[in-house]
Formats: C-alpha cells, structure tokens, sequence
C-alpha cells in the first residue's frame, strides 16, 4: 500500500523539486554578478600610462608586498561617483592604498573629476583602449579587485563599493591579511 | 499601405543587421569564416542573452576586434575560446564545456529520455 503511494506521489515529488529549483533560479540569483575566473590567480600583466606623471607607467609590479583595491572606474559612470566617498574614507580612515584604472576616458576630464571630487588614489593608469580591463575580465564599471600582498586577487567586488559592502566583505578580507603580514 | 511597409522593412533591416564585417579585414575566407562563427560562439558579458555578434555594447565590440586580432594573429579557435575563458569564465561561451560543474547539466537529457522508456516499465511490472 505504501508502495503505491510512492509510486504516484513521486511525479509530484519531483515536480516540485523541480519548482523548488526554478524559483530559485527565477527570483534569488543573481545573473549579473559573475564569479571572476581568476580568484587566486596573479593579477594579469599590463602597463598602462601613469595618469599623474607624463612618463611614469602603472605596471602590476606597483601592486604587490601591501594590500591593496585596484578599482576600475570612469567618469562617464555615474555609479563610480556613488562609490567615491567610500573609497575616500577608505583611503583617509582605513589606510587601504586604491590603485585605480580609468577605463576608456579622457585624460582632462580625468583630472577635472578628480579636481572636483578629490583623489583617492595612490596612481591611476589611463587605460584607454579597454585592453587592461578585458585582461581583468572587467565588464562593466565600476569594479574592484582585492589584491594580496603576493599580488594575487583574491576578490573581485562588482557595482559600487557602498558601507556595507565594505564592512562586510572587504573590510574583513583585508583584515585577515593585515593581521598575517 | 505599401509606404508604411517599407518604413517597417527599412527600421527591420537596420535592426536586424548590426555588425559591418565590411570593418574588418582578413587575409583569407577560411579566416573570415572562423571569424563569423567565434563570435555566434561567444556571449556578450553585458547583454547576457545575445552573442557578442548581436550585440553593439562597446564591450562586445572590443571583444569582437580582440578575437580579430587573435585570428589575424594565427590564433586557434581552441586558443582563443581559452584566452576568454581565462579572463571572464566559462560563461562566456554560450556553449558551455562538459566539465565537472557541467556534467549533470549534460547528462540529465539523456537520463531524462532513459527514464521516460524504464519508468513505465518498472512501474508496470512491479505492480502487476
């Protein structure tokens, strides 16, 4: 008797195993926030123009023996302008050194933005032709990598880095390397 | 009547057809034929549910004058699916490989079709 219950609940069983997974999918994913492919891998080598010196170069040498956010940012991209009190605090309060790469932006406007809302950044490369950024498997500004002392990344936070993003997720990845080196 | 059918074929053909090939050059046909079929092969990142052929996002266009320069370069398509994947993942490829995160998504067809010719079977013959 039992048997033949199992028998015919079991369609439904699976069906609503199925729904189960459907749901989960349709409503609590998140499709745009794609796992980076190089989570512990050695950020990739570029050499981007210095934005700060005339001659000087930003290499991914500059980023390694501390750790350190390297943000990917425009200012044609009006969610990086949300983010850029954080990454001031970041940088005045937390002492976090924030590289950063311009993506595909003008030089004058660069440093007009930076002029009129401050810099945060220890250096900037002009990353002008996007090269840099699909290297780093950017897709879309801004984002930022947390990069450890032996210059792998080790996170990769995508849209704009607001306080609970960084008391949450970034705050406690650096501290744990701060506390090791 | 016959205007406005023109308007609408004029707008669909403008919308159907955004990518110039006329844009990039190559040295032979075997190479623009790769070229056209890598890029039905790879997805847009941004627009996720369109190739980068499809879409005029400016990431899908630096990603289609990237595999250019890969195949101008004499880059293999194995090499150049590898050079996206390392970069933005698997998810790239619209086509996704059979790995160990894949399997069940490629195997559960074929246990599915497997199951609708056995179930009927067991089913039946044990409650006989």
């Amino acid at each position: 008797m039992s048997n033949l219950i199992l028998k015919f609940s079991l369609p439904f069983i699976l069906l609503f195993i199925l729904l189960v997974l459907f749901c989960r999918a349709l409503f609590f994913s998140h499709p745009h926030e794609l796992p980076s492919a190089l989570i512990g891998e050695n950020i990739p080598t570029f050499q981007l123009p210095d934005l700060m010196q005339d001659h000087g170069f930003f290499t991914q040498d500059q980023l390694r023996g501390h750790v350190s956010l390297l943000n990917v940012w425009a200012t044609w991209c009006s969610a990086c302008y949300l983010e850029h009190d954080m990454l001031t605090t970041i940088s005045t309060a937390y002492h976090i050194p924030i590289f950063g790469i311009v993506y595909k932006d003008n030089k004058t406007t660069v440093h007009a933005w930076l002029k009129k809302h401050g810099n945060p950044y220890v250096m900037i490369g002009d990353d002008a032709n996007g090269d840099a950024a699909i290297d780093l498997g950017v897709y879309g500004t801004p984002e930022t990598f947390v990069i450890n002392p032996d210059g792998k990344i080790i996170y990769r936070q995508i849209g704009a880095i607001n306080e609970e993003v960084w008391n949450n997720i970034l705050l406690p990845l650096i501290k744990k390397y701060r506390v090791e080196t | 009547m016959k205007f406005i059918l023109i308007i609408f074929i004029l707008i669909y053909s403008h919308c159907t057809h955004p990518l110039n090939l006329d844009t990039y050059r190559f040295p032979s046909s075997n190479d623009a034929e790769r070229f056209k079929s890598l890029i039905k092969e790879i997805r847009c990142v941004v627009c996720q549910y369109q190739t980068i052929d499809e879409s005029n996002a400016p990431l899908a266009v630096d990603l289609r004058t990237k595999v250019y320069q890969l195949i101008i370069a004499k880059k293999s398509n194995e090499t150049i699916k590898n050079y996206l994947t390392q970069r933005y993942g698997d998810f790239i490829l619209l086509q996704p490989r059979f790995n160990f995160a894949t399997a069940l998504l490629w195997c559960l067809p074929f246990l599915g079709i497997l199951m609708i010719f056995f179930l009927p079977i067991i089913l039946t013959k044990s409650s006989i």
